[in-house]
């Protein structure tokens, strides 16, 4: 699972245009680190493109720190990929 | 001709931009799948008086503006919002110039929507050669607040 947390945080990185250093794994990344909502929609977009995964839009309001992000990714891909 | 799946009226009724800034004519195929708007590009159109005055070419960001109303009339495919829908980001590519003469076809597909905001693709054709491509995210304005 080590290669998910290196890919999501990839993507997270250049959505919101930092370097993958400046984003510690439990800072909030609209409070800390200057994400916003649309910043969250794309990740969302790009990680199920990514993971060939479907991440419900509820779960948006979730994806507010890395660690948490990496969570619903991997927890996702166990879930089972979208055919 | 078949029937247009939407005629100006009824993309006036989904899109609230006007004259001179309504730009796509007709939808010839709609559905919360895929939306395919056209677009005929007159001499007449006003911003040719500037764009330039000695060799007439499309603004880019004005190809990018019908791909964006094009996704609102997708997005309204599987919305019934009458909130107005702001720009966020576009990435786009533009492949070559149009010019008066050409119809511009623009082909929207979803990538992520949600109630309040959304990702989509949009392809531009003139005939058969690709003019532009783009994506495009958009949002309401209270959509920030999410």
């Amino acid at each position: 699972m080590a290669d998910v947390r290196k890919e999501v945080l990839e993507i997270v990185a250049t959505v919101i245009e930092k370097t993958p250093d400046q984003i510690p794994p439990d800072a909030h990344l609209v409070q800390d680190i200057g994400a916003d909502s649309m910043m969250a929609l794309e990740i969302l977009a790009a990680l199920e493109k990514k993971f060939k995964i479907v991440i419900p839009e509820e779960k948006l309001k979730d994806l507010t720190t890395l660690n948490k992000i990496v969570e619903l990714a991997e927890s996702s891909l166990k879930k089972g990929k979208k055919s | 001709m078949n029937k247009p799946a939407l005629n100006i009226e009824d993309i006036k009724k989904i899109i609230p931009q006007r004259f001179p800034f309504l730009m796509i004519d007709r939808v010839i195929e709609a559905s919360p799948e895929k939306v395919v708007a056209l677009k005929n590009v007159s001499v007449n159109e006003h911003f040719f008086q500037g764009h330039f005055p000695d060799e007439k070419v499309m603004p880019g960001v004005l190809i990018t503006e019908a791909m964006a109303q094009t996704g609102i009339v997708l997005y309204r495919q599987k919305f019934d919002t009458n909130k107005t829908l702001f720009l966020v980001s576009v990435k786009a590519r533009f492949y070559k110039s149009v010019c008066p003469g050409d119809q511009l076809s623009i082909e929207a597909t979803p990538v992520k929507f949600l109630s309040k905001m959304g990702i989509f693709k949009a392809v531009a054709t003139v005939g058969n050669d690709k003019v532009a491509e783009a994506e495009i995210a958009f949002g309401t304005q209270d959509a920030k607040a999410v």
